[in-house]
């Protein structure tokens, strides 16, 4: 059975799994050092996130009394499965290539909104009032930003298919670009680009977007009442989400790597990392929007820019 | 086993539980963490919003009459193994407040204290000199 | 957009933290840290107590003399008793490392004894407190002259100051227009 063992490996090791972990910890390490910096500090180890892990995992574990045991600890879990299999889900050019078994990019777009439901899900089952205000919270903002992603989708999938339909899978979309060009030097795609970059910091939960789990307004909200390793496997989530939504945006818009497997890797991993400072860089320089404000932005700016990203795709 | 233990004691979350402080250790505490002078982050410590994701607590405050329950209820909150710090000379003694008939303390008499932090306010130095010293115990309670 | 300059100066000038927890750290000059006493320069005149505004300071007798304690983990470090001490026994210093385990918590503290004595003239029994220039009032003593008289007790302090002090005449004659300064 080597098909179903490949599959198993790209979910549980490669890229999903354990290297998509790794790199997740390691994004999130350079993140608090790069705002460390940018903050005149120094900042804690680059390994400081696998600490954290390893720490949380030797914490006792605590359910409230008023929580819905079962549903309490098995949704970090889900979760961060959920990520684990979108992981394995989003193409690396000239590295990897999603096996059509393991679906396409409507099932991405499901195990994406996962996290947000585990959030709102979890929120609620912790009984605790300011999960339940982090429950709405996540809510008013996932129907915020969930409708440009979609858009960007169809945009993405209407160029690549060239005028003929839609085109639904990842690895076709980054092989059009590799023949055609990337859609990051495509006028026609830079609403879309943009549209997506709106989206990007709202889905990893990073400020402007973190109101859903803003810590100062309602103590990390729908993770209030978790500890140990159920936060633990909450951490491993939000890494994975990280990894998923970058590549996702590399895969999308500038997938061309050079070939071989080492160098198409390095060239992945050089585009990680200035996105993820971007996303830093936004973290470090506003402030917090309120969840209004963030709807009204969400439903005004980014959902336009994606309409006319596919107005401009329909017409060249 | 030993260094499992080492790595996951450079991750120890600080948690502020302020019982009657007149806010002057809370400002400290708020420096070492939002003042890039003493980056209290370089130890891997980060302020966090829950009980339950506490390693190190820290207390200020006198321990009040009005919050003693709220804070003896809040501390059972954390989960094990965690390490308190009293912050400032209220909680250590009961300060200036001592003896007031609105105040309970000193707050060892309720809860497990491990380090102690005098000063009035103590400056930010000594606030990570005693963190650093939880931190030490820590390592052995983990 | 200015703030994106300052978080690029930010990034370009590097990290201004001090190294401490791992390095060392500035104390200031005027910083007020943990209280020393000198036991040999105290009255006992309990100033200090009177004015301490955590109930630091406390004076007790012992068997073996009046006994000075402060107890750091109360002390406020405001200064008070050191401003308020005639003698100069209490100083502060700029030390603050004073963070301790919790078995240390009633270790923190300053100790100094003013032991028992007998006196030198009458041989009763007396805690050695410090001797003032106030004593020999109007004169000026030399310090030899003040620490002399530690070995009296305080009644016999009164005679032997007024001794000494007998025994150097004013240097410069009273003006015959201004009463005489009183000496005893």
């Amino acid at each position: 059975m080597p098909e179903s063992l490949a599959l198993l490996l790209s979910v549980a090791i490669f890229p999903g799994g354990a290297f998509a972990l790794a790199l997740g910890l390691g994004l999130k390490g350079i993140d608090r050092r790069v705002a460390a910096r940018l903050q005149r500090r120094v900042g804690p180890p680059l390994l400081q996130p696998f600490f954290d892990l390893i720490k949380l995992s030797r914490k006792k574990t605590m359910v409230p009394d008023a929580a819905c045991r079962p549903l309490f600890l098995a949704l970090p879990a889900v979760g961060a499965a959920s990520m684990l299999l979108a992981a394995a889900l989003v193409p690396i050019a000239n590295v990897y290539l999603p096996s059509p078994a393991l679906g396409n990019m409507l099932v991405l777009f499901y195990l994406l909104v996962v996290p947000g439901m585990v959030l709102m899900l979890a929120g609620s089952a912790s009984g605790s009032p300011f999960g339940a205000i982090g429950f709405s919270r996540e809510m008013m903002l996932m129907l915020a930003y969930e409708s440009p992603i979609v858009l960007v989708l169809v945009a993405a999938g209407l160029r690549a298919g060239g005028g003929d339909g839609i085109v639904l899978s990842l690895s076709d979309i980054a092989a059009y670009q590799q023949a055609h060009g990337a859609f990051l030097l495509d006028p026609a795609m830079w609403p879309t680009l943009l549209a997506f970059a709106a989206f990007l910091p709202a889905n990893l939960g990073t400020v402007p977007f973190d109101t859903p789990e803003a810590e100062t307004e309602v103590l990390e909200g729908p993770l209030l009442e978790y500890s140990g390793a159920p936060l633990g496997l909450f951490k491993v989530m939000s890494a994975l989400k990280a990894v998923v939504v970058l590549n996702l945006g590399i895969c999308l818009f500038f997938p061309a790597t050079p070939d071989g497997l080492l160098p198409g890797l390095g060239a992945h991993l050089l585009k990680l990392l200035p996105m993820a400072a971007g996303v830093t860089l936004l973290r470090v320089s506003m402030g917090r929007m309120r969840v209004d404000q963030a709807f009204r932005f969400f439903f005004k700016w980014p959902l336009a820019l994606a309409a006319a990203g596919i107005a401009a795709v329909a017409l060249s | 086993m030993s260094l499992i233990r080492t790595l996951s004691s450079r991750s120890p979350w600080l948690y502020r539980i302020n019982a009657g402080s007149c806010n002057g250790c809370d400002v400290e505490l708020a420096t070492t963490a939002c003042i890039p002078r003493y980056d209290v982050e370089r130890l891997g410590c980060q302020y966090c919003g829950s009980p339950r994701h506490a390693d190190i607590v820290l207390i200020t405050g006198p321990l009040t009459a009005r919050v003693k329950d709220k804070v003896l209820r809040l501390f059972s909150e954390i989960p094990d193994p965690k390490v308190t710090v009293a912050v400032g000379i209220c909680p250590i003694s009961g300060g200036i407040f001592r003896d007031s008939y609105a105040v309970c303390g000193p707050i060892d008499q309720y809860l497990p204290v491990d380090v102690n932090v005098p000063g009035c306010p103590p400056r930010p130095q000594a606030i990570l000199e005693g963190v650093a010293k939880a931190i030490e115990i820590w390592k052995s309670r983990l | 957009m200015s703030f994106l300059k300052v978080l690029f100066r930010n990034l370009i000038s590097g990290p201004s933290t001090d190294p401490f927890p791992f390095g060392e750290t500035f104390t200031p000059k005027a910083l007020r840290g943990r209280v020393v006493y000198d036991a040999s320069k105290c009255t006992s005149c309990r100033t200090c107590e009177q004015v301490c505004i955590g109930g630091a300071i406390r004076f007790d007798n012992t068997p073996d003399g009046r006994r000075f304690l402060l107890w750091h983990d109360t002390c406020t470090f405001c200064g008070l008793c050191v401003f308020y001490c005639p003698q100069d026994a209490l100083e502060m210093t700029t030390d603050w490392h004073l963070s301790h385990t919790q078995d240390e918590k009633f270790k923190m503290v300053e100790h100094g004894l003013m032991p028992k004595a007998a006196c030198a003239a009458c041989g009763a029994e007396y805690v050695a407190v410090a001797p003032t220039a106030k004593a020999f009032a109007g004169y000026e003593p030399t310090p030899e002259e003040v620490e002399e008289l530690r070995q009296y007790c305080p009644r016999c302090r009164r005679k032997e100051a007024a001794k000494i002090a007998a025994a150097h005449p004013p240097a410069i004659a009273a003006d015959p227009d201004t009463p005489e300064q009183g000496q005893s």
